[in-house]
């Protein structure tokens, strides 16, 4: 931006140092010519440019192309040599510039030859077409010249590789990063785990039912407690008890509270289970099983 | 009474602190001619009213080292352009980078009418800057010159004062009106160092040539356009600040307050004011900025607000849960002239906090949330990563003319406890599982019973016999 507007502010500059100042830097007989390798004679292009209004079309480099700019300096009317006699090279949207030096004789004949291999790597893979413009100053009161000339179209070879070195390490703010988080466990759909828990729940009113069309019942129950109800009821209870710990141990407790609970039951369960199979043993013996 | 007491204390300590760089005030001014001293009489005066104690020196006096026992002898040094080549032993390339390296502050002025010293040249190639090697070479340019002191010459450049170097840097040396650039020296920058930045570029048609070989036309220039830079700076690892400034002239009272002409049109050149800027900024009294507290806590519904008081430790957690909600705060001030102020970056800027194992894993902006009267707060809420291991809450904020920030605080990030996971009743895949198990419990009480309670059947008791 500010290389654009001290463009800007350098061209109107000049512009009206042309106006006031009593002579002014100039170019005459200006041709800008791309003589393409192999072509021969006549092969490319050549123009005359013009030192207040730019050319219309713009200039083609090509891949083995070299630009030839051939001008004649003048101050006011007459030819002269000036100090400063550049062709610059701007890049539009970097705004990043290049000089190349006219060299020039006594006679204020300038001439510069310019190939692909002398630009920058910049320009070569610049999208827009580079602005070229010429600078003419000198020492003294002469009013200094700077004007866009031409556009010029950088065309590479796609087949040639360039090497663009890596961009240089500058301190600035880089791009943030955001954690990409693991995916939670996904839980297949409620409605096809309810159908199938409901399967496996389903499955013991079937078992139960399968037991009684055998002939499982639980007849001997008054007989049993009748015989030793204090081992049935405990043997039994204990059973009970150890399932309801294991419960405990999967909702609250930890295995600290777990093992004592268990050791007491499994005691019980022990001392009663003995006497409570010693009756049920009774009973297979009097054939009652 | 006591209080009394301790606030007259303040108030002296804030007296003497007042106008005083952030890294100390001893200032050593190499001049070679003492008559040259009227020249630069009104830019030192500025000096010493800042609170600077300045030493002019010869370099070839006696005695005169730029350290002492291994430690700086002085906090900033400025060299002014000397007329013989040599700057005798106290000035060796070698004792340049030294006093750099040991935080030293230096502001170099070269001047295209005396050559600039071996030791300078040297020192300056070491840091990648280079200025052209033969005495004299000078930066013309023919559109903005000062017509009437360099109407023939046109070596006096009128310049514009700086803009911001890129849109996210904050500008230090920047305001109204024109500055005179007499006679300068141009430098190249290498492009490869992050440490380097230009202050003040050449404008496009500017070039910087030797009079002795190109006095006809311009042949081969040292540099040409906006690749010339006049001014430019280096700020090293360690915010050690190194000025090259192209024309020692800005300096002189002459052209402090100079009646100029840029085509057609009178000014007033502004160099008072701006070398007062380049030299606050050489000398660090601004653009330092002080990291106060650090601070992180895990979010439990309710933000905390940060104790900024230094009597209170800053007491963080050591330990994180992995995805666990975090908030992270820092406090940043910046040093301005006499004081701390509350630290406001570019709008394009951003200070980034990284929350890095080896590698960061999350790397956001910090946005201010509170502000105190010397100091921003700035803070930002994130999750830390699905990833246990040790992991760094890193702000490293280095910005051209910004002093270097680099705080690291370490916390372990740990796994999900055995008791902080989801329970199995909660996860719906788990509900076939589940019923399973409830269902083989009642099975086996059903079965038992059996076992033990059933009576034979007619059929089997048959069989049986």
């Amino acid at each position: 931006m500010r290389v654009l507007s001290s463009l800007v502010s350098s061209l109107f500059l000049s512009g009206a140092a042309i106006v006031s100042a009593a002579s002014s830097w100039s170019f005459e007989d200006a041709t800008v010519s791309i003589s393409t390798k192999g072509a021969g004679v006549g092969g490319g292009s050549k123009d005359k440019l013009n030192p207040s209004t730019p050319l219309a079309k713009s200039v083609s480099l090509g891949a083995g192309d070299t630009l030839k700019l051939v001008l004649t300096n003048v101050d006011g009317k007459t030819a002269k040599r000036p100090h400063q006699a550049f062709l610059t090279l701007t890049d539009p949207t970097t705004g990043l510039e290049e000089s190349f030096v006219l060299s020039v004789k006594e006679s204020g004949k300038g001439k510069v030859d310019l190939s692909q291999k002398d630009l920058p790597h910049q320009f070569l893979t610049s999208s827009k077409p580079l602005a070229a413009s010429i600078v003419i100053g000198s020492f003294g009161s002469s009013a200094p010249y700077k004007s866009k000339v031409f556009d010029l179209q950088v065309s590479r070879d796609p087949n040639v590789p360039l090497t663009i070195p890596e961009a240089p390490l500058r301190y600035a703010a880089v791009p943030e990063i955001h954690h990409i988080f693991r995916s939670d466990p996904k839980s297949p759909p409620k409605i096809i785990t309810l159908v199938f828990a409901a399967a496996v729940i389903g499955a013991l009113p079937v078992l139960l039912g399968v037991w009684m069309s055998l002939g499982a019942n639980a007849n001997h129950l008054s007989k049993a407690l009748g015989d030793a109800p204090v081992s049935h009821a405990l043997f039994y209870g204990s059973i009970l008890a150890m399932e309801g710990i294991f419960f405990m141990y999967y909702t609250s407790w930890n295995l600290f509270q777990t093992l004592p609970a268990a050791g007491v039951v499994g005691f019980f369960a022990f001392l009663s289970g003995s006497r409570a199979l010693t009756e049920v043993q009774e009973r297979r013996l009097a054939g009652l099983r | 009474m006591r209080w009394l007491l301790s606030s007259a204390l303040v108030l002296v300590w804030s007296a003497a602190a007042a106008a005083k760089s952030f890294t100390g005030n001893r200032l050593l001014v190499v001049l070679e001619e003492q008559s040259e001293r009227e020249k630069y009489s009104v830019f030192l005066e500025d000096l010493t009213s800042r609170g600077f104690t300045t030493k002019v020196e010869s370099p070839k006096a006696d005695k005169l080292s730029l350290f002492r026992h291994g430690e700086r002898a002085f906090d900033h040094v400025l060299l002014l352009p000397a007329k013989s080549k040599g700057l005798g032993p106290a000035f060796t390339a070698n004792n340049i980078l030294e006093f750099l390296k040991l935080e030293g502050n230096v502001l170099v002025a070269l001047s295209s009418e005396s050559a600039t010293p071996t030791a300078v040249q040297s020192a300056l190639l070491e840091l990648d800057i280079s200025i052209p090697a033969d005495k004299g070479a000078v930066v013309v340019d023919h559109f903005n010159f000062d017509s009437s002191s360099a109407s023939e010459k046109h070596d006096v450049l009128l310049l514009q004062r700086p803009g911001a170097l890129r849109s996210d840097v904050k500008n230090y040396f920047g305001g109204e009106g024109y500055i005179a650039v007499p006679r300068a020296v141009g430098q190249i920058l290498g492009n490869d160092s992050p440490l380097l930045s230009p202050i003040l570029r050449a404008p496009s048609t500017a070039y910087s040539y030797s009079p002795k070989d190109e006095a006809e036309a311009v042949e081969d220039p040292f540099a040409a356009g906006e690749q010339l830079s006049l001014i430019s700076t280096l700020q090293a690892n360690n915010a050690a600040r190194l000025m090259v400034l192209g024309s020692a002239e800005v300096l002189q009272n002459k052209w402090f307050s100079e009646n100029a002409k840029i085509s057609g049109k009178s000014i007033k050149t502004a160099n008072r004011e701006f070398a007062q800027q380049l030299s606050a900024w050489t000398f660090k009294e601004t653009g330092v900025l002080k990291v106060g507290k650090v601070v992180h806590y895990q979010d439990e519904g309710k933000s905390k607000k940060m104790n900024t008081s230094l009597a209170i430790p800053e007491n963080n957690p050591t330990i994180y849960r992995v995805k666990s909600d975090v908030h992270f705060q820092v406090e940043i001030s910046e040093y301005s002239n006499d004081h701390l102020t509350p630290f406001v970056p570019s709008p394009n800027d951003n200070i980034q906090l990284e929350f890095s194992m080896l590698s960061p894993f999350q790397r956001l902006n910090l946005s201010p949330i509170a502000q105190t009267t010397n100091s921003t707060i700035f803070g930002v809420a994130f999750k830390t990563p699905d990833q246990h291991g040790i992991f760094n809450f890193r702000i490293n904020y280095r910005r051209p003319f910004f002093t270097n920030i680099d705080e690291k605080r370490q916390v372990t990030v740990r796994h999900f406890a055995h008791d902080e996971w989801p329970r199995s009743w909660q996860i719906s895949g788990a509900w076939v599982w589940i019923g399973g198990i409830w269902v083989t419990v009642a099975g086996w009480l059903a079965f038992v019973a059996v076992w033990l309670y059933s009576a034979p059947t007619e059929r089997s008791v048959k069989k049986t016999q």
